[in-house]
């Protein structure tokens, strides 16, 4: 469903390659998640697969769609919940979902049913009319999480997705994930918490100096099986490359 | 002392802090110098007419004390409305609040801070013009030495007076904009009507003096010594019973004017003492205020969240619609956006409302001067043409929605980048908004143009579809370099942008349409003369070439931006 092949790319005022010689696939109905240490290339990979950067060199395939040929059909099957929390302040939670959901062409009975179907799943109704600059970290977070999925994409890109969130929309937001990933789409996330990639994820990644250093299911990256993922994160990360 | 220096240069800095985005490529820092020094000429003619008048006025004022007072307190009101006024609301924009005060330092050290970054801002882009007016008023009035040895420590002191009155004005617009304001949107507008208001309150003062009103001695090309002299003699005695009020100017003048060193330092004693008193006194009024807003900054006023049943309406309206009312909706409700977006809306139409009542003040008897010129057939082409061209150059170059389209969404510009639309009708929503808000500014002015100056509906509707046709292609054109090279990362919409190429580089446009708008046009206009009125054919092919000119630039400067607008997009870094 996702596939990169000889991705990098170099910051326009740096010399390091923030991501470096990438070559990822990444099966439907796969949660596959994406780890690395600050500025490892996590987040930069991220915004080559959605679009917000261009890769110097590479290709990238959205279910079978080039992304440099082709990228309004690649990302209108991808749903993007960034690791910011930069969206429109000035807008009301609702306004931001309308102009989502119309960016997405959706038709304007689904957008509604879809926005209070998500928006009752993560506790976000009543807050929907207020503006997004009252909002907490939280509530930002769930926002760019319903944002990302109301339009029902194949691909689901989401950049530290459980940064601020309270335990409850912790817990519906992993259930999601796993639904999500069941109904036969793609679910790519980063995270630093551990214990939640080791629960979630069916493969994951480990990225470290802008090159994948390890990639497979949890059991065979465990070298002797007594590891634990924390561990084995640890030695990779400070031993460099080893694939 | 430390800590407070420390303060102003990490706010000062950091104002000007954008992030960079990418943009690789080989440095124009040789097209940079071009730009400028090209402006330098195109405005050269402007900064010289300034120069001779206040030469003259000195001349011819023979260095007035009341004169030169006059002189300090029109560039103080001037650097007021343009300047501190919108400087010192984003002294009480608390934004930044978080972030400074879990610093182990007192509320007062920042507020000073803050008031001392504004100054400063307020000083790197007033000086110049206030020496523009200061140093020729001297050379005409045949200043000693000592006015320009002082002129240096007078160009600081002058801001002191504007800087007291932005704090002043702006805490009652705070209370007012709050008390009446139930939206963002609504407090937006609300501060442009004020703004625009004092604006035409500072005007209204300055013209009031009457520098051209009360000659009785005949005909100027007969005599122009002696109305000259009687005109400055009314305007000096009109002048007499209300400088002195503003005694800190008038005592800085007064020193700068010494003609011994007792009067220069007494001069100088008390113009320090009234300032250090203004400074003291805007602390003191302004430092509670500051406090409030920093607390409501932090605690939250609770105005944004709506009381009782919350109800809301979802539709999908198509992308370029959506865009253009989503982006709307945002910079109405962000105070300094929307302010800077706005303001010029209504700026143009006041000015003509302002224009009329002070021509209609200088008209005697039945038949006025306007009523006179009305029925003069060439007014009725040049004065059109004149109206359309300073209309274009100030909608063009003023007009903040387009000169920042893509700087404008700041760290948000991720957003647009990863939605599944193609980037050519994000800017087309872009500049339609810029170019629609340019013309409700524009259809106004022209109905008031047509309703107060007489000038034929028909040369109105010219005007108008002239003036959306070269906005639209000036829209595009800013647009696109916007998207060259946007600035993002900034926090403070003002300051982070205010001095920008962008703005320059608009006014460059602006003035290459006009100039193209005059060429295109003056052949005609000579050939419409020369047939005393009765060429109606030649007015016609004025404006037939005139709105040729203005399709032709829509549409070339739109391929352009189309057809670089995904290159120039790929290109930035988020």
């Amino acid at each position: 469903m996702i596939k990169l092949y000889n991705v990098s790319k170099t910051y326009a005022k740096s010399t390091v390659k923030a991501v470096d010689d990438l070559t990822l696939d990444i099966n439907a109905g796969e949660i596959f998640g994406f780890l690395g240490p600050n500025g490892a290339g996590k987040s930069t990979t991220i915004k080559m697969l959605t679009g917000v950067l261009t890769p110097d060199s590479g290709t990238i395939e959205i279910d079978g769609v080039n992304l440099a040929d082709n990228p309004i059909a690649a990302k209108s099957i991808e749903g993007f919940v960034p690791d910011n929390h930069e969206i429109y302040d000035t807008l009301k939670g609702i306004e931001y979902l309308n102009f989502i959901g119309t960016m997405y062409g959706m038709p304007t009975e689904l957008l509604k049913q879809k926005i209070a179907e998500y928006a009752a799943l993560f506790d976000l109704t009543e807050a929907l009319p207020n503006m997004i600059g009252s909002y907490s970290h939280g509530m930002k977070q769930k926002l760019s999480i319903i944002a990302a999925v109301i339009h029902d994409p194949k691909v689901w890109i989401l950049d530290e997705p459980l940064t601020g969130l309270d335990p409850q929309s912790a817990y519906q937001l992993k259930q999601l994930m796993r639904a999500w990933a069941d109904r036969g789409n793609t679910v790519f996330f980063s995270s630093h918490v551990i214990d939640v990639v080791e629960k979630v994820c069916d493969r994951i990644g480990i990225i470290n100096h802008g090159k994948l250093v390890a990639v497979d299911t949890l059991e065979n990256i465990r070298a002797d099986g007594k590891l634990s993922l924390e561990d084995m994160f640890l030695t990779i990360t400070s031993d460099g490359e080893r694939k | 002392m430390r800590k407070y220096l420390s303060l102003v240069k990490m706010l000062f800095v950091q104002q000007y802090k954008t992030r960079v985005t990418s943009l690789p490529g080989k440095k124009r820092r040789f097209g940079s110098v071009m730009l400028y020094l090209l402006m330098a000429v195109c405005f050269a003619p402007l900064l010289i007419s300034v120069a001779v008048a206040m030469y003259y006025m000195g001349k011819f004022s023979q260095g007035d004390l009341y004169v030169g007072t006059f002189l300090m307190l029109a560039c103080q009101g001037f650097v007021l409305m343009f300047g501190v006024h919108s400087i010192m609301s984003n002294v009480f924009v608390v934004k930044d609040a978080e972030r400074l005060l879990f610093l182990p330092v007192r509320s007062p050290v920042i507020f000073f801070a803050k008031l001392t970054v504004a100054y400063l801002n307020e000083l790197l882009t007033s000086a110049l013009a206030i020496a523009v007016a200061l140093v020729p008023f001297g050379l005409g009035a045949g200043a000693g030495v000592g006015y320009y040895l002082t002129l240096p420590a007078a160009l600081f002191l002058i801001l002191l007076l504007p800087m007291l009155f932005g704090s002043i004005i702006a805490m009652p617009l705070s209370a007012l904009v709050t008390l009446f304001g139930k939206n963002s949107a609504i407090k937006t507008i609300l501060r442009i009507v004020i703004y625009v208001l004092i604006m035409a309150l500072y005007m209204y003062v300055m013209y009031s003096f009457g520098f051209l009103t009360g000659s009785e001695n005949g005909n100027f090309l007969d005599n122009p010594e002696v109305v000259i002299k009687d005109l400055m003699d009314g305007f000096v005695e009109r002048l007499q019973s209300v400088m002195p009020y503003f005694h800190s100017d008038y005592m800085l003048m007064m020193c700068m004017l010494a003609t011994n060193a007792g009067e220069w330092f007494v001069g100088m004693a008390l113009t320090l003492i009234e300032n250090f008193a203004l400074l003291a006194v805007m602390f003191a009024v302004s430092l509670p205020f500051y406090r409030k807003m920093l607390a409501m900054s932090v605690e939250g006023s609770g105005s944004s969240e709506r009381r009782g049943k919350k109800t809301y309406s979802v539709k999908n309206r198509g992308v370029v619609r959506e865009f253009i009312r989503t982006d709307v909706k945002r910079t109405l409700r962000d105070p300094q956006v929307g302010f800077q977006s706005f303001a010029g809306l209504i700026m143009m139409p006041v000015i003509v409302v302002i224009l009329y009542f002070f021509m209609g003040l200088s008209s005697e008897g039945d038949s006025s001067f306007l009523e006179f010129i009305g029925i003069t057939p060439l007014y009725q082409v040049i004065a059109p043409l004149v109206i359309m061209a300073y209309m274009t150059f100030l909608g063009c170059s003023t007009n903040v929605l387009g000169l920042y389209p893509v700087s404008r969404e700041n760290r948000s510009l991720y957003i647009l980048k990863s939605l599944p639309v193609p980037f050519g009708k994000i800017l087309l929503a872009k500049v339609l908004l810029s170019t629609a808000v340019m013309l409700t500014g524009d259809f106004v002015s022209c109905v008031l143009i047509v309703a107060l100056f007489g000038i034929k509906w028909y040369y109105g509707l010219a005007m108008l579809a002239t003036m959306a046709l070269i906005g639209f292609g000036s829209m595009c054109i800013c647009t696109m370099l916007d998207l060259r090279q946007p600035k993002i990362g900034w926090d403070n919409f003002n300051q982070g942008l205010r001095n920008a190429k962008n703005s320059w580089i608009a006014m460059f446009i602006a003035f290459l349409c006009v100039l193209s708008l005059v060429i295109v046009s003056v052949p005609f206009v000579v050939l419409y003369g020369l047939t005393d009125g009765e060429g109606w054919y030649f007015s016609l092919c004025m404006w037939i070439m005139d709105l040729a000119l203005g399709v032709g630039f829509a549409a070339v400067t739109y391929k352009i931006m189309n057809g670089k607008a995904s290159k120039y997009f790929d290109r930035i870094e988020v």
